[in-house]
């Protein structure tokens, strides 16, 4: 069992309020990411639940039990160090043992866990190595063992890949996910890089200066952002926004002028008090396409174009000075300095007020 | 206003540039001239050479001088007037009848000195280890004030050491502070604190343990900062002892560090003399002379001087200081090694 449950949780240092009340109820088995920009809490939030900080105040449950005053070891949780913080002087059989040790396990069972962690991490044949004389990738696998034999109700993991090269963040990427899915052990994972948040999570809470933004799955988190911090967080490369106003607002949904130029009806409703109100109309790069001569578009000036062979990233800027990327499918024989006319679908735009709020 | 101070100190700054650039020039034409000379090595002997002239008039030619001395007998001064004794003065004092007491050798002095040299090593070694130890893993809480008690166990080690013995004494003589503070508040009578042989004994390993501390608990507390914090965490998380942290991790991680706080508080420890003199001189009678000050009175300062005995007695003690700096030096070859990893 490993359901957490976080409740009004804050967390000061002095006078420095770190965390705002972080509400979130974290399911058995689920693997949740913590995503923000740097600062904005993960690591603090991550540390409450492990019990290596108290929080301010708020309460913290795991699985209905109220643990704020129950000391770190007791929790039955494990944490995975950015650092990995293995002990250096250990081998990594003592490494593993270490903890299970303090518990009075029996040696046999020790041995039996140890051996099926390594089985599983591939890691036997450095058992009797040290962690300095391993590669970055293996220190992290000799980490993750020193989590799983101690057979946690759940893992909590501050930025495990974030030591390790690009490629080798993909494939322990991978493997982690595997691993969720052979262990159904709850997972918190925190991260500042939302790919690895995208294509790890059951959900993502995204995090900004201390306060929840949004939790959801990926796909929600990117087809229906709550705001414009959320929106432009998730995807890569990060959402368009272009200045717009609402035009009307009728049965069939919200009329909107983009830049002045582009009249779509996005099919979602807003306030009536609306109507006139400057609005931000974000759009991902992936939805813009080039227009046709005779069809309605916005127009751009092409700064930089990018040819990556499957696909062309085009920097442009409209004709208000706005930035503008777009990311179109296939080769475009385009040069800087070009004239260009975009367009999108509305269904693909997304909306929001001038408090940031989606529409 | 603004810029324009900027603009004179970058022009100002420019000018020192050029000034000292104009001064190296000068500087390299002889040095150019002299590596066509020497070349390229040669240039290095040559900026050795300053610290290689200071290094052999002040440490290598006394040590042949006084080898020398240590087989000379007499009591003058002047090398030309001394005559040549051979190993006479080594065989005199290794001459005993029993070789487990010292009075029963012909030079009781020096072996009286260095069983009290031994005896001091021994303790004021494990004291300071301890005490400094001790003093590193508080200083390395966070405490209030951490880096004032940083600085207030440092500062002894800035201290002179005849001031550290005058202080000391202040404090332990018969009209000293510390009976004057034990009688306000027990009314006890005044000891003599300074001679009394286990008091002044003691007294001895205290105040120079209390006044080298500072320094061993730098070099420990260095080496507990160097461990990550991470450890202690993960260690935290695992549910372990405060006593099996230190013994599992915090120990074995300083290690490197407790090797060289042992080998350079044993031979610092082998030299005492300075503060400590002042303190006893020696006393009472010779229960706190050690080895230097035997060695000093020997050579200069008692009625029958003997510069030749003296100079055989430090040679002895030159041979014990050589074996702790080979250790103190693979101590440390075994840190880098370690450091490396
Ligand atoms: N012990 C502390 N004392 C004071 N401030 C702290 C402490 N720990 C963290 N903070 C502050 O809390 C804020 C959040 O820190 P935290 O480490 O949780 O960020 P993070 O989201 O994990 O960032 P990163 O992605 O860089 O790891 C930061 O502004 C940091 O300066
Ligand atoms: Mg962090």
């Amino acid at each position: 069992m490993g359901r957490i449950t976080l409740e009004k949780v804050t967390k000061s240092f002095g006078a420095v309020k770190v965390l705002h009340g972080i509400d979130l109820d974290i399911r058995d088995g689920e693997f949740i990411v913590f995503v923000g920009p740097s600062g904005c809490g993960k690591s603090t939030l991550l540390r409450q639940i492990a019990g290596l900080d108290k929080p301010t105040s708020g309460d913290i449950h795991i699985d209905g039990k109220h643990v704020n005053d129950v000391p770190a070891a007791d929790r039955g949780l494990a944490m995975v160090f950015q650092s990995y913080a293995l002990y250096p002087h250990m081998s990594v059989r003592q490494n593993l043992a270490f903890g299970l040790e303090n518990a009075r396990m029996p040696k046999a069972e020790i041995e039996s866990r140890i051996a099926e962690a390594a089985r599983m991490l591939e890691i036997g044949e450095y058992l009797d190595r040290r962690p300095g004389q391993l590669s970055g990738g293996q220190r992290q696998r000799v980490a993750i063992g020193r989590a799983i034999v101690r057979n946690p109700t759940a893992f909590l993991l501050d930025e495990p890949l974030s030591n390790l090269d690009a490629e080798l963040r993909i494939s322990m990427r991978a493997e982690l996910s595997a691993l969720h899915k052979r262990l159904e052990t709850t997972m918190i994972y925190v991260t500042h890089d939302q790919i690895e948040a995208m294509t790890l999570a059951n959900r993502i809470v995204v995090l900004r200066k201390g306060q929840i933004e949004q939790v959801g799955t990926p796909l929600e988190l990117y087809n229906t952002p709550a705001n414009r911090f959320v929106a432009g967080f998730i995807g890569a490369p990060s959402m368009n926004f272009l200045s717009g106003s609402i035009a009307a607002i009728g049965r069939e949904g919200t009329t909107v002028t983009v830049l002045g130029e582009e009249t779509l009806t996005v099919p979602r409703p807003a306030d009536d008090g609306m109507v006139q109100q400057a609005i931000a109309v974000g759009v991902r790069p992936q939805h813009i396409r080039l227009a046709g001569p005779d069809q309605p578009g916005i127009s751009a000036k092409v700064d930089l174009v990018e040819g990556l062979g499957s696909e062309t990233v085009i920097h442009a800027r409209a004709s208000t000075g706005e930035p503008l990327l777009a990311v179109l499918a296939g080769q475009h024989a385009l040069s800087s300095g070009e004239d260009i006319r975009l367009t999108f679908d509305a269904k693909d735009l997304h909306l929001f007020d001038e408090a940031g709020l989606r529409l | 206003m603004a810029d324009n101070r900027k603009g004179f100190r970058s022009t100002a700054g420019s000018l020192v540039l050029a000034a000292v650039e104009r001064i190296m020039g000068i500087i390299d034409i002889p040095l150019r001239g002299l590596q066509k000379v020497a070349g390229r090595t040669g240039m290095a002997a040559f900026f050795l050479l300053p610290n290689m002239a200071v290094f052999t008039i002040f440490v290598l030619i006394p040590f042949v001088i006084n080898f020398v001395y240590s087989m000379t007998g007499g009591a003058q001064i002047f090398l030309d007037q001394r005559r040549y004794v051979g190993l006479d003065q080594y065989r005199q004092i290794f001459s005993c009848t029993d070789y487990l007491d010292p009075n029963s050798c012909i030079q009781d002095g020096f072996w009286i000195a260095a069983g009290n040299t031994a005896w001091f090593v021994v303790i004021q070694v494990a004291l300071m280890i301890l005490v400094s130890l001790i003093t590193a893993i508080i200083l390395n809480r966070e405490i209030v004030g951490r880096s004032f008690w940083r600085a207030v166990f440092f500062f002894p080690v800035l201290l002179s050491p005849v001031v550290v013995g005058l202080i000391w004494r202040w404090i332990l003589d018969r009209q000293g502070l510390l009976n004057f503070i034990l009688y306000e508040a027990f009314g006890s009578e005044p000891f003599n604190w300074l001679t009394d042989r286990t008091t002044a004994f003691a007294a001895t390993i205290g105040v120079s343990v209390w006044a080298h501390m500072g320094f061993y608990t730098l070099i420990l507390l260095a080496g507990l900062q160097a461990i990550p914090k991470d450890l202690y965490e993960a260690a935290q998380m695992d549910g372990t002892s405060r006593s099996r942290v230190f013994r599992r991790i915090t120990l074995p991680l300083l290690m490197p560090n407790l090797v060289v706080v042992l080998v350079l508080a044993l031979i610092r420890a082998v030299q005492v003399f300075d503060e400590v003199f002042v303190l006893t001189h020696g006393g009472p009678g010779t229960s706190t002379m050690y080895l230097i000050q035997y060695i000093y009175e020997t050579g200069f300062a008692s009625e029958l001087r003997n510069p030749g005995l003296a100079a055989a007695a430090s040679i002895l003690m030159g041979a014990v200081l050589v074996v702790l700096t080979l250790m103190q030096m693979a101590a440390s070859r075994r840190k880098e090694k370690k450091g490396e990893r």
